[in-house]
């Protein structure tokens, strides 16, 4: 694929969290373990991400075996991040490189063979909730500093949240701007107010919410809600050079082209429950192509031994060499993502039900899966939460495993009955050679179902904003969305629940259902994990036997890395590696 | 030759405004919002608004483009992301700083890999044109011209991938290709781009050995050769006194196009070749959706083009006593 920075992270929508852990997932030549196997979601179990203790919170982070300490650890990867102002920073790949500069109130600790759980960060734990999870407080631990030796304080925190508010924040995830109580008003404290749901008292914070949200701590892992320093905000400019409390600080950065990030000799390892650091320097680089990168880890040469990639995966052009070579494929960290891909169908303008639900037997999933690179680098899906979400529900309405190719019979006899044989469906596609051989497959499927499928071309970057248009002329787009923290709530809510219907919004069915808005309100109301898992579940059945949208695929990634790098495990809880673990191996 | 080089100089300016007036207005026809691509994730209407005035794209398209010529002259303020100081080319919203700060730090890698192409193609070209030409018809000149055939049917996106798998990943022989400055350590700023000059100058060395050879043939076939031949002179003298001289007019001129448009951004050589030069700023500007970017780099590439074309009138005019600067 060859997405833009931007495209990548709007077609994907990639944010920071999700969930957890890996089917399966390969050893580094230099440190690591787990089983050398092709991921498979059909054998994943979706793990839910333990709530640590606060002495889980304690620093230092657990040891990775075998590690040393110093040496350099490199990066090859496409694009530059986007973003580093914590409030404009949405993408897990930015999440991913910024966990070494950036910390938040809490966290994901990751051990080494991969478990994850949410701990306080900056905070002494992963906070606690009254109220029924409509108040929550936080308090700061003793001893974290900034990168000029400063103490990170309450007010700091404060500022960070209240700062969500001002008019130049457009980009970062936007939960706490809803939730909190006088949200809707508040402009930011650059003029000298505070927010009064935001209470400071010693080292303590406390928001208060407008309903109950039982998962606010984890909400709070993504790395957009790390800590900004009052007195170093520049606003605007804050985007281009962050302050440090984390481990490394930005020594030098050329935008486009890479940034070197060295240690913050005031950080305090034992306040740190997430982060290792062993290199003593970590070198960005970026302009490289997934098949530049690809090549250069197979000839694993000079620094090459020392370089990952965090966004470059394998290369197409090289999937089947790096995977069947087992001296290649131990260095490819291989992990399912929890994005999943579906073509939403127009409720608005796909009324019937049963037409909605010919769509959905009729879809060629075997053929698409085939175009898009096959079992290495796709699974299908037949669920709207991925298998690896809490809150997934097994299930396979339209009998796509049994019939991965479509069952026109069913779809055809479903149309008759609605009295729609030959409706037509007008499809749009992204413009891109692989989008196009898809729709062949696509329609060609749905003719034989029955169907008379119109296929329109849309420009890639404007296919959102044409998508998002509430009285837009499209019956199905392809649409995707991974899920902000690991809860079928995320996944959810701002996708199917009536509320969200707004131009611009990613309701993209625009599916407005009184049954599925009350469940919704229910399952979010929840404080008890596992209850509330279960009801996001019924939820997800409830929405695909409303077929609201026709489930495509989940993205499996392959992560390639150098011979020397150890410590590769994937943050489950962010969605990507762990940069806080990996060593330069001697 | 100095009212010349004047009224050249003006010529170039006010082609330079079309090409940035044009640039501009093709820009904005095309079906893209900028400010879709900078919103978030979750984008409502009033965020968009709130994107459209952050990004100084809410004004009609006319002001837009007074404003940035503005820029160019006396420097724009961007509120809270600061001061663009004059020249401004725009100030480039994807990479949050003035445009020409950026352009100027991919520059030197551009002019490193032009200028030390142009050596390898410039000698080996223009050399075994004139061995092509010497030895006219005879082994020499056909194993020449069958060898620049050749070199001109070759892709650098196929010949770079192929030279960095054998050269570089398999052999080992050459270094990675990368960039460091020539100040900084010249040994290494030589070796990171010597398979990117080599690259470049087996495609362009081509063109030149054939133009040498049809050049120097064409004028050693002249009557005032075959005179000064007559009346005694070496065929050394004649060949470089007067057959060379004469042959090099042309191949000036395309020399000066070809650098032109290597400094403009070479996009295929820094792409196979993951060098951050202009012409991936380019590349990654479109990607973006990044007009400050695009129309500086635009700007950059066109002035490099029509700059490079003053000189070489200029220098034809040195070469070639039968040109007047009229």
């Amino acid at each position: 694929m060859s997405f833009s920075r931007r495209n990548f992270l709007i077609a994907t929508g990639v944010a920071a969290g999700a969930s957890t852990v890996l089917s399966a997932c390969s050893s580094g030549d230099a440190g690591g373990s787990g089983a050398n196997k092709a991921p498979s979601v059909d054998k994943a179990k979706a793990a839910t991400i333990a709530v640590g203790t606060k002495a889980d919170s304690t620093g230092a982070a657990p040891e990775v075996p075998g590690a040393v300490k110093g040496g350099t650890i490199y990066t090859l990867d496409q694009i530059d991040w986007d973003h580093l102002d914590p409030a404009q920073l949405y993408s897990s790949y930015e999440g991913a490189c910024s966990v070494l500069f950036l910390r938040g109130l809490t966290g994901y600790k990751v051990d080494s063979k991969g478990t994850t759980t949410l701990v306080g960060d900056l905070a002494t734990d992963a906070g606690t909730a009254t109220d029924g999870g409509k108040t929550w407080a936080f308090t700061l631990k003793d001893n974290v500093k900034w990168e000029d030796g400063a103490d990170v304080t309450i007010e700091d925190v404060r500022w960070t949240f209240e700062r969500l508010f001002a008019s130049f924040v457009t980009q970062g995830p936007r939960y706490p701007q809803g939730w909190l109580i006088g949200g809707d008003k508040y402009k930011g404290p650059y003029e000298g107010k505070h927010l009064d749901s935001i209470e400071v008292s010693g080292k303590t914070i406390t928001f208060k919410l407008k309903e109950a949200h039982a998962d606010f701590n984890f909400m709070l892992a993504m790395r957009g809600y790390s800590i900004v320093p009052k007195k170093h905000d520049t606003k605007e400019k804050y985007d281009k050079r962050p302050f440090s409390c984390g481990p490394y600080k930005i020594d030098s950065r050329s935008i486009g082209k890479g940034a070197t990030l060295v240690r913050n000799t005031h950080w305090v390892a034992e306040t740190d429950p997430l982060r290792n650091a062993y290199p003593d320097k970590f070198v960005f680089q970026f302009g490289f192509q997934s098949l530049a990168s690809t090549d250069r880890y197979i000839a694993d040469q000079g620094n090459d031994q020392f370089t990952l990639s965090l966004l470059n995966e394998v290369a197409a052009e090289r999937i089947q060499k790096v995977m069947t070579d087992p001296a290649l494929k131990k260095r490819v960290l291989t992990q399912v993502d929890t994005t999943c891909y579906y073509f939403a169908i127009n409720t608005k303008r796909v009324t019937d039900v049963k037409v909605r639900q010919a769509l959905n037997w009729a879809w060629p999933a075997q053929q698409l899966k085939q175009i898009r690179g096959g079992a290495l680098s796709t699974a299908t899906a037949t669920t709207i939460i991925s298998p690896l979400t809490p809150g997934h529900k097994d299930f396979d309405l339209y009998g796509k495993k049994t019939k991965p190719t479509g069952d026109p019979t069913k779809a055809k006899a479903l149309l008759k009955e609605a009295g729609k044989e030959g409706q037509r469906v007008v499809i749009a596609m992204q413009q891109s050679d692989n989008s196009v051989k898809q729709a062949v497959a696509i329609k060609s499927a749905l003719t034989k179902a029955g169907f008379t499928p119109v296929l329109k071309q849309v420009d890639k970057t404007s296919f959102y904003s044409q998508i998002g248009q509430l009285d837009n002329e499209y019956d199905m787009f392809a649409a995707g969305w991974g899920p902000d923290w690991p809860a079928g709530y995320a996944v959810i809510y701002p996708c199917f629940d009536g509320s969200q219907i707004a131009d611009g919004g990613v309701n993209w069915p625009q599916l407005n259902d009184t049954s599925v808005n009350k469940a919704i309100a229910t399952a979010t109301a929840e404080t008890d994990p596992d209850k509330a898992a279960k009801l996001w579940g019924d939820i997800d059945e409830q929405i695909m036997r409303l077929a609201a949208v026709v489930p495509d695929y989940n993205p499996i990634r392959n992560y390639f890395h150098g011979s020397k790098v150890g410590g590769v495990v994937y943050d489950s809880g962010n969605t990507c590696i762990a940069l806080g673990k990996v060593f330069a191996a001697k | 030759m100095f009212r010349f080089l004047v009224r050249r100089v003006i010529g170039a300016l006010v082609i330079l405004l079309i090409i940035s007036a044009v640039t501009f207005s093709l820009y904005y026809a095309l079906p893209r919002d900028p400010a879709r691509m900078a919103c978030g994730k979750v984008c409502t209407p009033e965020l968009l608004a709130q994107v459209r005035h952050n990004l100084g794209i809410a004004d009609p398209l006319p002001v837009q483009y007074w404003h940035w010529l503005q820029g160019v002259f006396v420097g724009r303020d961007y509120g809270g992301l600061g001061n663009c100081n004059a020249p401004c080319l725009g100030f480039s919203f994807t990479n949050r700083e003035p445009v020409l700060g950026t352009i100027m730090d991919r520059l030197p890698l551009t002019i490193s890999l032009a200028l030390g192409a142009s050596v390898f193609f410039l000698i080996i070209g223009v050399g075994t044109g004139m061995i092509a030409a010497v030895k006219q018809g005879r082994a020499a000149d056909k194993i020449a011209s069958s060898f620049s055939l050749l070199g001109s049917s070759l892709q650098i996106y196929f010949v770079g991938y192929i030279a960095m798998y054998f050269l570089v990943q398999q052999l080992g022989l050459l270094e990675q290709p990368s960039y460091t400055p020539f100040t900084e350590n010249p040994a290494k700023w030589a070796a990171g781009l010597l398979l990117p000059w080599l690259v470049l100058s087996i495609i362009f060395t081509a063109n030149y050995t054939r133009m040498t050879r049809s050049q120097l043939v064409e004028q050693l076939s002249e009557d005032y050769v075959r005179t000064a031949r007559a009346k005694g002179m070496s065929r050394r003298s004649v060949f470089f006194r007067f057959a060379w001289r004469g042959a090099m007019g042309p191949i000036v001129t395309i020399f000066g196009i070809d650098m032109g448009t290597l400094i403009g951004g070479a996009i295929i050589t820094e792409s196979v070749f993951s060098l951050q030069g202009l012409g991936r700023l380019a590349l990654t500007a479109v990607d973006a959706n990044d007009l400050p970017m695009l129309l500086g780099v635009t700007m950059v590439a066109a002035g490099a083009i029509v700059f490079a074309n003053i000189i070489v009138d200029a220098v034809y005019a040195l070469i070639d006593p039968r040109i007047r600067l009229a």
